[in-house]
């Protein structure tokens, strides 16, 4: 195997967390096939779901357009979306993985070519990228296919497309990385440039979310919706004619068997492998320099004196329990991969909220079709609203299901404290219950301010809301303890790469939709709301809290950390 | 006091014993070395003392208290250095100061005295505020030292202590060693630098395979194997004719 694939490979499995070679008899085929299984129909659930959003999403679209006949704008739309998403995507990810670790530092000792090593860390970079950006292809694809049920040359130009077009916002994105990394010494850190990520990420979610709100709603005149999002005169359109690689998607997928659609094609090949070779040609020499001072640390120190007056103030003693709970809390939030992905939600989602209803410009309660819905708000549907709400924002942190598997570099030396295992598990019960109860709180409030809920309405969602989330998140938590993700390379694989996040994330909506279902169908009032989703909840959460500690130590006692 | 007897562990995922039919019996005010070649089971022993891993058979006691039995009551009386001090970057060094001595019990008088001598000792004391992850890999091995004797522990635990440290810290190190030996403590410790082992051990013992191939005084091993080499000399040569009885059985018999 040449370095370059040698290299591509090593970073694909360190970025996505693959696993190695099994070597015979390492694990058990019985519980193996089990494991693949369920994250097999895992992955097609998830697949499944965002598939039938940007389904739905392009849907809406089409029949919009379909009704001025520019219903193959969509393609152009889908070549934008996918460039856009790419780019934004693509730079953070090739941010927070500009530095993995220091092993690049014994690469850079090694006698590799900077173009193999930059070249591999792009491949691998791209290797999601392509994914995205084919699985909006494929939306647009399904789509039209349906509808216009087009050759079989269209969707070969559909695929091929979809694998090119990350690759110029890929190059776009190192080649302002690099000279800026290159310069700005003290963004060579790991910490800093994990948090400038996830501030785009989360501004790119805001602008995502406005996007779709724009899109989705069925309103009164939808071709025109579907033409000031996409139509000829829109930022999409003005936008993708004057960038050659989505109007040349466009041109080969609107009229695929035409003579000038291979053209079109082998144009769009030529643009699309232009920017990563000039990247990898002339910026990988830069790229491995700049690599150089990202493990220096900076510590601070004290005087002699001062360190004298330091301990006496801050070496003291404390509850264990606290102390653990404490402890929780610094390793959480001052991680930036942990920290984003989860106590933030509690801001993050509100905050999201916020912008898709002023993105759609109007409100429930000023729609003339929903007037009939007050009265149900203010018999008791608006506390289960609350309360539904509440519950999936203050579970929705990914705290507790991932409260073992963050720990696991840890575990070997907390097992040899003299600490019950059930103890040290129950303070990550109380960290994660604490955001649960500030996501309650934050979820309910806004609900009772939209909904104008009274304040017995208000208390009963709250009760509800406090009663769910740490029934989910002590649920939650037994999952992370059932299974436990033990082995990983970087905090991404911990929380973000975490089939447990995402089985509970899955889980606690299904719960959720659920209930909120089951109380409008009923036309539950506010007392049995109280009951069904604020007293019941807590008996199971009851009931499982004190079934969890002798499962907690029999579990970490079997554990071979 | 630390006793092993019979004690056996495979891990779930190999079909290879890591430690099988260890036994060993470590008395107060010794000094004891564990040596062996990587993958020897010097781990997986020190995590059974410290009931990080249950045996699948044997018996591990500290002080007499089972470790089984009474995990709790048997961790309070070790002090344990792991071989892995790339733990809690992200706490500052007083936060894991203060959550090991929470943990244990150490009023805050104590925690203090303590801190300001082992922290002054090592040099770390003018770092008490910053983050563990800015530490270099020494000074994380020093703090872990320093949180492991804050309960000031009947038996102190060493996986590779040596590993890191500057000269300076490394012959602290000892001295506390033969302090804590001296004062009645037991003290266990797993090395893979002979000289440490030569100088500082009462007794030692010779892993490999998951098998105490040796045990005794360092004059016990000279004598048995008619040798007058050095302590790494009898360790190759007790290792090496390890692995080829097992290629060749033939030849000892």
């Amino acid at each position: 195997m040449s370095v370059y694939w040698s290299l591509a490979s090593l970073y694909v499995r360190s970025f996505y967390n693959l696993p190695g070679k099994k070597t015979a008899g390492n694990n058990p085929a019985g519980k193996s096939i089990l494991k693949v299984a369920g994250f097999g129909a895992l992955m097609v659930f998830s697949v499944a779901y965002f598939g039938y959003l940007f389904v739905g999403l392009n849907l809406n679209l089409y029949e919009g357009l379909a009704l001025a006949g520019m219903q193959d704008i969509l393609f152009l739309n889908a070549a934008v979306m996918a460039t856009a998403m790419t780019l934004v995507v693509g730079f953070m990810t090739a941010l927070s993985t500009y530095y993995l670790n220091d092993m690049e530092l014994q690469l850079l000792a090694m006698p590799i070519r900077p173009r193999a090593m930059f070249g591999a860390k792009f491949t691998a970079v791209y290797v999601s990228e392509a994914a995205f950006s084919l699985f909006f292809m494929i939306a647009t694809m399904v789509v039209f296919g349906i509808k216009e049920g087009p050759g079989p040359v269209f969707y070969l130009w559909g695929a091929i497309a979809g694998l090119l077009l990350p690759l110029p916002p890929l190059a776009a994105s190192y080649l302002v990385q690099i000279p800026l990394l290159s310069s700005a010494r003290f963004l060579r850190n790991k910490k800093t440039i994990m948090l400038v990520g996830g501030f785009l990420g989360i501004a790119f979610a805001l602008a995502v979310n406005v996007y779709f709100q724009r899109m989705m709603p069925p309103v009164a005149d939808p071709a025109a919706r579907a033409s000031a999002v996409a139509g000829p005169g829109s930022a999409v359109s003005l936008f993708g004619g004057a960038y050659p690689p989505a109007f040349l998607a466009w041109r080969a997928m609107s009229e695929p068997t035409a003579p000038g659609a291979s053209f079109a094609m082998l144009r769009l090949i030529a643009w699309c492998a232009l920017g990563p070779a000039l990247v990898i040609f002339f910026l990988s020499g830069a790229y491995a320099r700049s690599l150089v001072g990202f493990n220096e640390a900076h510590l601070r120190k004290l005087s002699a004196t001062g360190a004298d007056a330091f301990i006496v103030r801050r070496i003291r003693a404390g509850a264990p329990y606290l102390t653990m709970v404490k402890r929780e809390f610094g390793m959480m939030n001052r991680e930036p991969m942990y920290l984003l992905n989860g106590p933030f939600i509690v801001v993050l989602l509100p905050l999201i909220a916020g912008v898709m209803a002023v993105a759609r410009e109007d409100s429930i309660l000023s729609d003339p079709d929903l007037a009939g819905v007050r009265a149900l708000i203010d018999g008791g549907l608006g506390a289960a609203l609350a309360g539904l709400v509440g519950a999936f924002l203050g579970s929705g942190t990914s705290i507790a299901c991932t409260a073992l598997s963050r720990d696991a570099k840890a575990l070997p030396f907390i097992k040899s404290l003299p600490v019950r295992p059930a103890a040290y598990m129950l303070a990550k019960l109380g960290h994660a219950l604490v955001f649960g109860v500030a996501g309650s709180a934050i979820g309910v409030g806004l609900l009772a301010l939209v909904l104008r809920l009274d304040p017995a309405s208000a208390l009963s969602g709250l009760a509800a809301a406090l009663a769910l989330s740490s029934l989910l998140n002590l649920a939650g938590l037994w999952l992370d303890t059932a299974n436990p993700r033990l082995s990983w390379d970087n905090p991404i694989a911990a929380m973000k790469q975490n089939p447990n996040s995402v089985i509970a994330m899955l889980g606690s909506m299904g719960l959720l939709v659920g209930s909120g279902y089951l109380a409008f169908r009923f036309e539950m009032g506010t007392g049995a709301v109280a009951f069904w989703f604020g007293a019941a909840p807590f008996a199971a959460f009851c009931a499982l809290l004190s079934a969890y500690p002798r499962y907690a130590e029999r579990r970490l006692a079997a554990m071979e950390a | 006091m630390i006793e092993l007897k019979g004690v056996s562990k495979t891990y779930a995922r190999s079909a290879v014993k890591a430690v099988d039919g260890l036994s060993l019996s470590i008395g107060d005010g010794e000094i004891f070395g564990f040596l062996g070649p990587n993958g020897a089971g010097k781990t997986t022993t020190i995590k059974m003392i410290t009931g990080v891993l249950r045996p699948d058979s044997g018996n591990v006691s500290v002080d007499g208290i089972d470790v089984a039995a009474d995990p709790i009551e048997a961790k309070r009386r070790i002090g344990y250095v792991t071989d892995n001090p790339e733990l809690f970057a992200r706490l500052k060094a007083a936060e894991y100061l203060n959550f090991v001595g929470d943990v244990y019990g150490v009023d805050t008088r104590t925690r203090q005295a303590r801190v300001s001598e082992y922290a002054s000792l090592f040099g770390i004391k003018d770092a008490l505020g910053g983050s563990i992850g800015s530490f270099s890999h020494g000074m994380k091995q020093k703090l872990l030292v320093t949180a492991s004797l804050l309960p000031d522990p009947q038996n102190w635990v060493l996986d590779e202590p040596m590993v890191g440290l500057d000269p300076k810290a490394s012959f602290d190190l000892k001295e506390i060693m033969r302090a804590r030996a001296a004062a009645g403590r037991t003290v266990f410790f797993s090395t893979h630098v002979m000289e440490v082992a030569e100088r500082l051990c009462d007794r030692l013992a010779i892993v490999n395979k998951g098998r105490i191939v040796f045990m005794g005084t360092l004059a016990e091993l000279k004598r048995g194997q008619g040798a007058d080499g050095s302590l790494e000399s009898l360790f190759l040569e007790l290792v090496d004719g390890e692995a080829a009885n097992e290629a060749s059985p033939k030849a000892v018999v």
